[in-house]
Parts: C-alpha cells; structure tokens; sequence
C-alpha cells in the first residue's frame, strides 16, 4: 500500500466523505500539530500504474485539491507525490513543518489566477521589419568581404529586431499589469515564453478581491484590442508556495519509471495527433 | 462569455497540466514524474490558440491583431 498526497491543510482534523481521491479512494487526513496531509491510500502496483497512468488521474489529483481549498487553506502537492510508510509522511511533515505553516498563513483566504495575453508574433516581427529595417544602418568600420559583410548586417538587424520586440512587449504587459497591480498580493509575469505568448501571468488575490479582478480584466478587454486573453481561476495557489527547505529524500518514496516521452504520449494523445 | 472561458475543459486542460505537474509544493525529495523534455507551452498553446480561434469563429468575429484598428 502507498500512501498518495493531494496537498497540505491548514487543519489537523478529520476531513472524511469530503470527497473521493484517486481511483475512488478515500480521501483522509494525516494531521501534524495544527497542520495536516490530505491523502488517500493507494495500491499501486508500480509497474502496473507506470502503465494505466493517464490524464483522469491529474484531474482527480485537482478536483480533489479544489475540494479541500473550498473548507482550508491548501498546499497542493505536486502530481503523484507518495510514500509507503505513515512515519514517513510525518518525518517529512516534521522536516518542512516552518515552510508549511509560513505558507499556509501567508496563503490563507487567497487564490490564484492566470491570465495569457496572445499576440500575432510573426505579424509583428513582419510589420517591424517592413516600417524600420532601413533605419538599422551599421556606424562602423565594415569588412570588404561582401558575403562576411551581409552576415554582419543581418545579425546586426536581428539584434535590432528583438530588441524593438522585447520592448514593445514590455510596454504592452506594464500597460496589462496595471490593470492588476492595485489588489493583487502578489505576481509572476513572463513575458515571450513563445513568439505568440505576450505575456503569461499569475495574480495572488484575496478571496473577496475575485469579482474585482474579473471587473478590471472587462475594463482591460475593452481598453486594449487587438490581442486574445485568456483568464483562469480561482486555482489553489500553486505558483505562490515558497520553500525555503529542500525536503529530504526518503527510501522508495514516490519512485515511478515512466519515461517523459511515454507520459508525454499518452497525456497529450489527443493533442498530438 | 466572449473570448474568454473560465475553466472551459479544454483552456483549463493546459492550465491543470501546467500546475498540477510543474508547480506546488515539493514533499519528497524524490523526482516522481520528469517532464523535462515536455514543451508544455508549445503544446499548450496549439491548445489555446485552436480553442480561442474555435470561439472567435462561433461568435463570428475577425481575431484582429495589434496592428489593425479594432472594428
């Protein structure tokens, strides 16, 4: 038997018939002081489950999560997260007990949202290129040689290119950000993580701050055309856990040989094909 | 909803796999699953961008870019 965990509670209390976790287990607390695991008992038979692992068991793993963030303050794990031994979750628990209660209180009563701003990546490159290349002229010494000298011209221009790119999506996400930045606790905004994705940010509200960061996300969408917006939540506050300890590793925890590519197939099945 | 949609199942399923792999908290030291080699954003994004253009169709409307004047 293995013992799988959803996540971390601010609670010590029992948690039964909340809901149902992995494969219909029964979802139960393992309490430490004030603070507890949610998890439920698993059977796996590792090289068995290294083969039927798919998609439903990631949304298991977030309904669960989601489940529990409605009555406690919730640290979820991350995905398929076990250990054999009870002991060994408490270990644990008693290793990292400071980083889960600094968490848990600086999370309390706040969820996360995610906005993506998408832009047509290729037709700006192409607009800039076509308004401003002639302005990109080389001050310097040249080299005689004609075909050394286009290689220099050209990265010359490349330089240029994602230079002016870099900072148009600045403008464009400090433009965006404002929007946010009055009731947000706290932020992580990345910006280009592809040529299409303007701008990917995650947005730490207070619970009762929700119907205002929707308000002000209309207030953008109609500011600012031109661009698609995606806005997600309330999520458990994934991106915003701070761990100022590396956990230990204990034996045989969580071990499971299932290579990235094999995953990778058969979670993104659909999507891939 | 416009172009916009909370938790629809196939936005969310990027922003599930996003998280529910990649982020919270760590509690064993153990790697469990590694994706290292998994483009989640490049896959992500042929979701997003399919089911946001899906949605733009349904309502019928251009997806203009930042250059162009809105209508």
């Amino acid at each position: 038997m293995a013992i799988y965990i959803y996540g971390i509670i601010n609670s010590n209390e029992g948690i039964d018939r909340l809901v149902n976790g992995l494969e219909g287990s029964h979802v139960y607390n393992i309490p430490y002081h004030d603070i507890g695991a949610a998890v439920s008992n698993f059977h796996p038979d590792t090289k068995e489950f290294d083969e039927r692992i798919n998609r439903s068991h990631i949304f298991v793993h977030e309904r669960v999560v989601e489940k529990l963030i409605e009555r406690f303050t919730v640290l979820p794990a991350r995905f398929f997260t076990i250990f054999y031994k009870k002991e060994d979750v408490l270990s644990v628990m008693k290793n990292l007990y400071g980083d889960f209660r600094r968490n848990l209180d600086r999370l309390h009563n706040k969820v996360e949202f995610g906005l993506k701003v998408i832009w047509p990546g290729e037709k700006i490159r192409k607009n800039i290129i076509d308004f401003h290349s002639q302005r990109y002229s080389l001050a310097v010494p040249m080299p005689d040689n004609p075909s050394l000298k286009n290689f220099i011209r050209e990265r010359y221009v490349q330089y240029k290119l994602d230079r002016e790119i870099e900072e148009l999506a600045d403008s464009f996400a400090g433009v965006i950000d404002d929007f946010f930045r009055g009731f947000a606790h706290e932020k992580k905004l990345e910006k280009l993580k592809t040529k299409n994705l303007l701008l990917s940010a995650y947005y730490l509200v207070d619970k009762e701050s929700q119907d205002d960061l929707k308000k002000a996300f209309e207030r953008l969408k109609k500011k600012l055309h031109g661009f698609m917006y995606l806005l997600s939540g309330p999520w458990p506050p994934y991106n915003f856990i701070i761990q100022t300890k590396k956990p230990h590793s204990v034996k045989n925890a969580g071990k499971i040989n299932i290579s990235s590519k094999i995953f990778q197939k058969r979670i993104f099945s659909d999507i891939l094909d | 909803m416009d172009n916009v949609l909370l938790k629809s199942k196939d936005i969310t399923l990027l922003e599930v796999l996003d998280r529910v792999l990649d982020k919270g908290v760590i509690i064993s030291g153990d790697i469990i699953i590694s994706l290292a080699n998994v483009d989640l954003i490049y896959l992500g994004l042929k979701v997003l961008l399919s089911s946001v253009e899906t949605m733009e169709r349904l309502r019928g409307a251009a997806i203009i870019s930042p250059m162009q004047e809105p209508n």
